[in-house]
């Protein structure tokens, strides 16, 4: 489509010889040049299919500036493809980089809320993890306070034993956490790896401390972390 | 079409391609820049290579001299640092010792999570707890599980255990 210029030349050249003092207007140059398009045009299909009308020379003449003319679409249209399969790739190569299970995971990449699970479980654990043999209802309210779902029931059901053993031992046990990790993290959910130490006292006798590791399931409620689920690890 | 129409299509067709293009450059300089994203990935690594070495340091075929050797070889390369060098200096009293010992132990890490991470200076750590499976040269078998803390270093090399101590036994200690 570039090539008219060529013919504009052309046909403008034979209007400075049909006009030689004035010089073409925009509007006179356009339409020279729109018609010589058209005639190539015209000559190019009536070339092939009826041979009306244009002499041999002018056929050729007009082969020529096609062809010229095809040469800037070609490359245009290459150039276009070109640009969106570039712009594919990269947009494809992105999205690669960005699909990946890590980004899903907030552990870590949130210090605050990876800060604050980590804060509210630890504390958690400590509460219902520790009780003397006069302040088991304590922590059996306490409990109501950070356990939800599933570990509310496997609490209720093991404390009953535990009130019992403490009241008859005197048995004091006191939690504390010694490490703690997020394994994975996203707004509404957590999992995370306790490391406690737990002290036991019996009256009478030299406190033992054990260890135990937990695997902790925590949900987001009401802006709080709750306690869902307790596992071994 | 008239030729200008004709033109003035080509040259839009060839600007929504270039703003395409551009489009996809930008969002793949994005996903380049993006420093949580690069951040998540490495914690991810870390986390895997971590466990993988751990692992590797709770492990030694204690059969005879050369799968000793082996074992020992291969916790030297799952370490780094100070803990690298300290396996290279008791390495032959190691050897003399755990092929006299003649036990085999497996370890498998049940859980592992990473408690920090600092992506500019390549350090993390890394707690874990490890089942280790023992194999006495005579006697039962048994497991034992242990707690440990790790610090890993990033290497041109991958991720590596620069320190590791076990976490509060505990049991009565």
């Amino acid at each position: 489509m570039n090539s008219t210029g060529t013919d504009t030349t052309d046909t403008t050249d034979a209007e400075d010889v049909a006009a030689p003092t004035d010089t073409p207007t925009d509007t006179t140059a356009v339409t020279a040049a729109t018609d010589g398009t058209g005639q190539a045009d015209n000559a190019g299909t009536a070339g092939t299919a009826d041979g009306t009308g244009r002499t041999g020379t002018v056929d050729a003449a007009d082969a020529v500036d096609a062809s010229r003319r095809r040469w800037p679409r070609v490359l245009g249209a290459l150039l276009a493809v070109a640009l969106i399969a570039a712009g594919g790739a990269l947009y494809a190569e992105g999205r690669q980089l960005r699909d990946t299970p890590a980004t899903a995971n907030l552990a870590l990449t949130d210090a605050e809320a990876t800060a604050r699970v980590t804060g509210d479980v630890s504390s958690a654990l400590g509460k219902i993890f520790s009780y003397g043999p006069g302040s088991t209802a304590a922590t059996r309210a306490a409990a109501k306070e950070v356990l939800a779902g599933k570990a509310l029931q496997q609490y209720a059901a093991l404390f009953g034993q535990v009130e019992r053993q403490s009241a008859d031992q005197k048995l004091t046990l006191t939690t504390e956490v010694v490490r703690a990790g997020v394994t994975r993290l996203t707004g509404r959910g957590a999992h995370l790896l306790v490391f406690l130490d737990q002290v036991y006292e019996r009256r009478g006798r030299a406190p033992t401390t054990a260890s135990a590791q937990l695997t902790v399931t925590a949900e987001l409620r009401d802006g709080r972390w709750w306690i869902v689920e307790i596992g071994t690890t | 079409m008239s030729p200008r129409a004709g033109r003035r299509a080509g040259w839009a067709v060839l600007l929504v391609a270039a703003l395409l293009c551009g489009l996809g450059a930008w969002s793949y300089g994005q996903a380049r820049g993006d420093r949580s994203l690069s951040y998540a990935k490495a914690r991810d690594t870390a986390l895997a290579e971590g466990r993988r070495h751990l692992a590797t340091l709770n492990s030694l075929d204690g059969g005879d001299a050369k799968r000793v050797d082996d074992g020992l070889r291969a916790w030297l390369d799952s370490s780094t640092g100070p803990l690298h060098d300290q396996l290279e200096r008791t390495r032959k009293a190691d050897a003399k010792s755990l092929t006299a010992a003649g036990d085999t132990a497996r370890g498998k890490v049940t859980s592992a999570a990473l408690t920090a991470l600092d992506e500019r200076t390549g350090t993390a750590e890394l707690i874990a707890t490890v089942d280790v499976d023992v194999t006495p040269r005579s006697g039962a078998a048994g497991t034992q599980r242990k707690r440990f803390g790790a610090t890993l270093a990033r290497t041109a090399d991958g991720w590596k255990v620069k320190a590791l101590t076990a976490i509060g036994t505990g049991g009565g200690r």
